[in-house]
């Protein structure tokens, strides 16, 4: 969050959209976990914001209002995938993954948020990455303050968990290697 | 609500294990990764902006107005013409 006077949506739109861009895309990437889903909604996140700028309230700052669009956006988003699945093969289009899917190249902390469920993720991201409070999250998911604890509490566990046993195998396949070469 | 405990402190990791902090530290440098390709274009946002049409509120509202509207219509030329449900005269002297 930059210091000094939070800018108005109201009349100075442009500015904001300059500055929020790339915490709104992020916040957007910790739910959808997809870079081209991520910079589309992102995009749809300021129309639906530009259209009710004139209704915001100051009763957050702009950037949590922005933030919370964008995973409401986001999370609505990933219900319509699921919800697509059920559809007809002919009507289902698959979502370009292309980039996320390469389950070789994603790291280990990838795949340790890919285990988290979207309302975990975005919790931890904007707890640890953009370093917000539990109070400004809560203001940002719309959630009390104790469920956005509780949120990251469990989500951290999980990482733990699945970071720690990716570990582990890492280093036993690495040892069994090992154990082959020196034969 | 009831909401479990939540520890402030630190946890430290195991053998393979991380701790919290090695966790937060790869949080933040994963996300540091996520880069938009594309990054703000305020030429494609007004183009979604008017290619979207209005909003929704204002769809809804319209199409309230007009259901009332045509109701209200149906009932006075119902009632003039003396025609439907609405136009049967009450019979209060029932015997």
């Amino acid at each position: 969050m930059p210091d000094g006077e939070p800018l108005d949506p109201k009349t100075q739109f442009r500015q904001l959209y300059d500055q929020e861009y790339h915490s709104v895309y992020r916040a957007i990437r910790s739910v959808v976990l997809e870079s081209a889903a991520a910079e589309d909604l992102t995009q749809e996140t300021f129309v639906r914001a530009y259209r009710a700028r004139l209704r915001y309230t100051p009763t957050a700052p702009p950037g949590a209002w922005l933030r919370r669009i964008g995973i409401n956006l986001a999370i609505s988003h990933l219900r319509r995938q699921k919800l697509a699945r059920f559809l007809p093969a002919r009507l289902y289009v698959a979502p370009d993954r292309r980039d996320y899917d390469r389950a070789e190249a994603r790291n280990v902390v990838e795949k340790a948020l890919e285990a988290l469920s979207p309302k975990l993720r975005a919790a931890v991201v904007l707890h640890y990455y953009e370093g917000l409070t539990r109070e400004e999250i809560a203001e940002v998911l719309g959630v009390p303050a104790g469920t956005v604890a509780s949120r990251i509490a469990k989500a951290v566990a999980i990482m733990r968990k699945t970071i720690g046993s990716d570990q582990q195998r890492e280093t036993e396949r690495s040892r069994s290697e090992g154990a082959l070469r020196g034969r | 609500m009831k909401v479990p405990y939540v520890e402030d402190k630190t946890t430290r990791g195991g053998q393979s294990t991380p701790s919290e902090t090695d966790v937060s530290r790869m949080i933040r440098a994963e996300v540091e990764t996520w880069k938009s390709r594309r990054g703000p274009d305020w030429s494609d946002l007004m183009i979604r902006l008017t290619a979207a049409g209005p909003s929704p509120w204002v769809i809804y509202t319209t199409a309230s107005a007009a259901l009332v509207v045509i109701l209200v219509t149906a009932y006075l030329v119902g009632s003039w013409l003396q025609i439907g449900a609405l136009a049967q005269p009450i019979n209060s002297h029932l015997h």
